[in-house]
């Protein structure tokens, strides 16, 4: 029981370290098309990427403070909102990110291939 | 919703001042929209109780502040293992120490003791208690403070990333006896031997002009010390000739180290000095500093015990380091037929 459980810690927290970096590629590649910050975590549960508020918010003043994102407060549907979109140079980031993501992708998969070729030989 | 406003008011308190407005428009706009959307889904207002579940579930609210802050530490994570290595240095060579020679003092010095216990045995406790809690909160304040000092500076001038490999410590390997060491200790003992020998027999020595007189107790620590004297010359000769540890020669320093600890206490508290002559110092004025050097080495007693208690534990360790198989470093000198 006890092991069971220190298990479900350990696998959450390293589920969670691996999340950390794939949520700021998901971020970016989503605000390729402008969003708020509601309709953005909705969006990206949708999509199997669930982001409590406390993550998304502060994730996106970062990528703001750092010149990817642009914001703009606009009334919608009679309320003020915050809209984010990306900026020239998070677009250039954001393709050399999914490049990163993609050689990283055939890495792990050329490494689980070599062994599954191994293991059945 | 006045359950929504307290809540959004306890998240700006622990806000930055120049951010504190657009982070709170901006959570009250996610979480309106969060209870419009669950509203339009049921068809209905929001009960305080689901209202209250909302909040539950987004945190309290210091820790939903805290993540817009940045991330701020006293000590970063490169300090970190320094400081905590010189934490356990002050606690090894200060506060142990501390303990010990309180002990001893308890144990040894009856003048100590009577005034410790002068109201009772809780009270002495307590005072001593209070006393090292004082010097512990000290000790580690000044450590904590200067790293705090220190972490500041290398986050501006990064001092700790520039190193050269070739300067970091040769592989160390706890068990070999540096040459330079046991050649030391051997002239070391053999200069004490011969000196102790030609000069220290005798219970009356004139030094300068000083007639020095022993107690008849004097040939016991004469000729224990020089035995003592002589293992150690012997031991280190060995040493030098096959330099690293067995468990048969480290066994052997400590019973020498714990026998030469024996003699040195009982040599303080036995009044060894029996008395001295000077052309400039009067018979009665001699006997003062004569009773008054006894009893200041008597009243050391309590450190040397502290001191020979330390010197104990080395030598336990190093034989319990011989018995134990060294882990880590698989390309380490070979120890070269070490038992």
């Amino acid at each position: 029981m006890i092991h069971t459980m220190l298990h479900r810690v350990e696998f959450e927290n390293l589920r969670g370290e691996l999340r950390r970096g794939c949520l700021v590629l998901a971020v970016l590649a989503a605000l390729r098309d402008e969003e708020c910050g509601y309709t953005l975590r909705k969006a990206l549960a949708e999509q199997g990427l669930a982001i409590d508020e406390g993550t998304l918010y502060p994730l996106l003043r970062r990528l703001e403070n750092q010149g990817l994102l642009a914001s703009e407060w606009r009334e919608q549907d009679k309320r003020k909102k915050r809209f984010y979109r990306l900026t020239g140079e998070g677009t250039q980031i954001l393709e050399q990110l999914l490049g990163e993501w993609r050689d990283i992708d055939s890495s792990i998969n050329a490494i689980l291939a070599k062994q599954g070729a191994r293991s059945w030989n | 919703m006045e359950l929504i406003e307290r809540y959004l008011q306890a998240v700006q308190f622990w806000l930055p001042k120049q951010q504190k407005a657009d982070i709170i428009a901006e959570l009250s706009e996610d979480l309106h929209a969060q209870i419009e959307e669950r509203e339009s889904g049921l068809g209905r207002k929001l009960k305080e109780a689901e209202v209250e579940a909302i909040l539950r579930e987004r945190g309290r609210p210091v820790l939903v502040a805290n993540r817009f802050l940045p991330q701020e530490s006293l000590i970063g994570p490169v300090l970190f293992p320094i400081y905590t290595f010189v934490l356990k240095i002050v606690f090894l060579a200060y506060l142990v120490p501390w303990v010990l020679v309180w002990i001893g003092m308890m144990t040894f010095n009856s003048t100590y003791r009577a005034h410790q216990l002068a109201h009772s045995w809780f009270e002495a406790v307590g005072s001593a208690w209070s006393s090292l809690w004082g010097t512990a909160f000290l000790a580690v304040g000044t450590v904590t403070i200067v790293f705090a000092v220190l972490e500041r500076v290398q986050a501006k001038s990064h001092f700790l990333e520039n190193w050269d490999p070739r300067k970091l410590p040769a592989v160390r390997n706890p068990h070999v006896i540096p040459r330079a060491s046991a050649s030391f200790e051997l002239i070391v003992n053999a200069v004490c031997v011969v000196v102790w020998a030609s000069n220290m027999y005798s219970p009356v020595t004139m030094i300068s002009e000083i007639r020095i007189s022993v107690s008849p107790l004097w040939p016991w620590f004469f000729w224990g010390f020089l035995l003592i004297s002589l293992a150690n010359t012997a031991l280190a000769g060995v040493n030098l000739m096959r330099p690293y540890w067995t468990t048969e020669r480290a066994a052997f320093r400590l019973l020498s180290d714990a026998a030469g600890a024996a003699l040195f206490c009982w040599l303080l508290k036995a009044n060894i000095l029996t008395g001295f002559a000077t052309a400039n110092v009067s018979p009665e004025r001699s006997v003062e500093i004569t009773n008054l050097i006894n009893m200041w080495a008597a009243k050391t007693f309590p450190f040397a015990v502290g001191v020979c208690i330390v010197i104990a534990c080395a030598n336990v360790y190093r034989i319990a380091r011989l018995k134990t198989p060294a882990p880590g470093l698989t390309n380490a000198p070979s120890l070269g037929g070490v038992r």
